[in-house]
């Protein structure tokens, strides 16, 4: 699905500066969840702004099945951290989740019934008459979610799109994310810097160190569908969670 | 002891939920109320005064408003009141247009921002008023030439407005834009224009007093009609209520638009408004 090989990006005209990405591969299944672990400032954001083609590469190459990147493609959709600057605060959020859609060439029509789906599928399906900012963080964050979905990419790219929102809502988005990545038959690229929320989530879990090259892969074979109760006191989770710390300490971190 | 304290602070603290909303409308009403007085006393004040003062600079209030009835209700309004505001919104509507335009495109290129700033910065410092002898070879005496005093003074605050406003885009909001597809006709009008419209609406405002004076001060000179030269002839000719009635109108009509144009602000930003008391609370 995706293919991202010997990626480096360097900040400015200088070859000799130091790079945010160095020389990073790796691949991502069709429908899988990968997430990319790492600790703040090691190029988790760069990169994938690379991926997403809103960054152009220094050198190696993305491709998304079989195709460069070059620009933003059309499989694509990226869910922001910082969703109060992602929606359009004069658009409903309806009209939110369906503008990207008629540029997409999406029939009317369509598009209204693909953002009351997609609404409905996040738990916002009465709010459409909202304004995003009358809704609260983790709400904002679903419609976000929602503008996604509805734009039926076949590749999901989220960077910590759960870091600004309490605890106690991030789990609920965490399910929410799981149920709708199986329902919408999608691959997911989520970048965090929280080991349990990768663990929780993922399929794989990549970590990341400066300048942004993967340092270390774990399998995660956690039994799905996950819950937050049974699969946080699966055996298993302690030793990932464990593997995963002992990668992103001291040695390994950045700065 | 304490416990009664602490009983009366719990009541205190539950009565205004009981009775909220009556007590709000009676805390609006009592600051309205205190809007009014400082008005109404200095109006009464005038009107005493002018009254037994006797002076030919200041005539009673009384004449003055009776002046102001058979003079401005309606008689001279097609005359004079008229074409000074057709004048005036000419002259702002065509600033609101080139300085919008102008000002996106400025905002949007920093090359073009760089060549153009030393101009802009020198047109933006020339007092408006110094141009109307210009104004008048060029145009003639006519509408014309207040026109363009009212549109060359009225400009600058819309233009430098918007470039900020333009400028000031949240980057975020466009990589969610671009990372969408959504081609660059339609990212410029639908999300880098909205997201300006606060700043370009703050240099309406401005523009909009700019205006007024420039309408008054353009009639002023060369001019056969417009309430500006009407308060000028009125001085020219000893007639001082008549001329005060001017001003006065001057005043009411500068209250009106500035009214209108907040009331229209509201209605297209609201959700500015909402956006910003949510980060407030």
């Amino acid at each position: 699905m995706l293919e991202v090989a010997q990626l480096s990006k360097v900040y400015g005209p200088d070859p000799a500066a130091r790079p945010a990405v160095a020389d990073l591969t790796f691949d991502v299944a069709a429908r899988e969840f990968v997430c990319i672990l790492g600790s703040s400032g090691c190029g988790k954001t760069t990169m994938l702004r690379c991926l997403a083609g809103l960054e152009p590469v220094t050198s190696g190459h993305v491709r998304l099945r079989d195709e460069v990147v070059s620009g933003p493609p059309r499989e694509m959709a990226f869910v922001f951290q910082d969703y109060s600057r992602s929606l359009y605060p004069w658009m409903t959020v309806e009209r939110n989740v369906a503008f990207p859609l008629r540029y997409k060439g999406v029939p009317k029509q369509e598009a209204r019934a693909a953002t009351q789906e997609a609404l409905e599928a996040v738990g916002l399906g009465g709010r459409g008459r909202s304004y995003p900012w009358q809704l609260s963080g983790g709400m904002q964050q679903r419609v976000a979610i929602a503008r996604a979905l509805a734009y039926r990419p076949q590749i999901l790219l989220m960077d910590e799109p759960f870091a600004s929102v309490d605890a106690q809502t991030r789990a609920g988005l965490e399910d929410l994310l799981l149920d709708v990545w199986q329902r919408y038959e999608i691959t997911v690229l989520f970048v965090t810097h929280d080991i349990d929320e990768a663990v929780y989530l993922a399929d794989r879990v990549l970590v990341l160190r400066a300048p942004a090259h993967v340092a270390l892969t774990v399998e995660v074979d956690l039994p799905r569908p996950r819950n937050q109760l049974t699969t946080k006191g699966h055996p298993d989770f302690g030793r990932l969670r464990s593997e995963l710390l002992a990668a992103l300490s001291p040695a390994g971190t950045p700065q | 002891m304490t416990r009664t304290a602490i009983g009366t602070a719990a009541g205190g603290r539950t009565r205004p939920a009981a009775g909220g909303g009556t007590r709000r409308w009676g805390r609006a009403l009592r600051l309205l109320a205190l809007q009014l007085v400082v008005p109404v006393v200095l109006l009464a004040g005038i009107w005493w005064w002018t009254g037994q003062a006797g002076s030919f600079y200041f005539p009673p209030a009384s004449e003055v408003a009776r002046y102001f009835a058979d003079l401005w209700l309606f008689e001279r309004v097609g005359g004079d009141v008229l074409p000074s505001l057709g004048r005036m919104f000419a002259g702002y509507a065509i600033a609101v247009v080139v300085g919008m335009v102008l000002g996106t495109a400025l905002g949007l290129s920093r090359l073009l921002r760089t060549a153009a700033d030393p101009v802009v910065q020198f047109l933006r410092a020339l007092p408006p008023p110094a141009l109307i002898p210009f104004a008048l070879l060029l145009f003639g005496a006519g509408d014309w030439s207040k026109v363009f005093i009212i549109a060359l003074g009225t400009v600058w605050p819309i233009l430098l407005n918007t470039i900020d406003g333009v400028r000031g885009v949240e980057s975020q909001l466009l990589d969610a834009a671009r990372s969408f597809q959504i081609p660059a006709g339609a990212r410029l009008t639908r999300i880098v224009l909205p997201a300006a419209t606060p700043r370009i609406f703050a240099g309406m405002r401005t523009s909009l007093s700019i205006a007024i004076i420039l309408m008054v001060v353009s009639e002023m000179v060369a001019s056969d009609n417009g309430i500006g030269y009407f308060v000028l002839e009125s001085q020219r000719s000893f007639a001082i209520p008549e001329m005060w009635t001017g001003i006065v109108l001057l005043g009411v009509l500068g209250f009106v638009l500035n009214w209108l144009f907040v009331v229209m602000e509201a209605r297209v930003l609201f959700w500015h408004r909402g956006l910003k008391g949510n980060s407030d609370a």
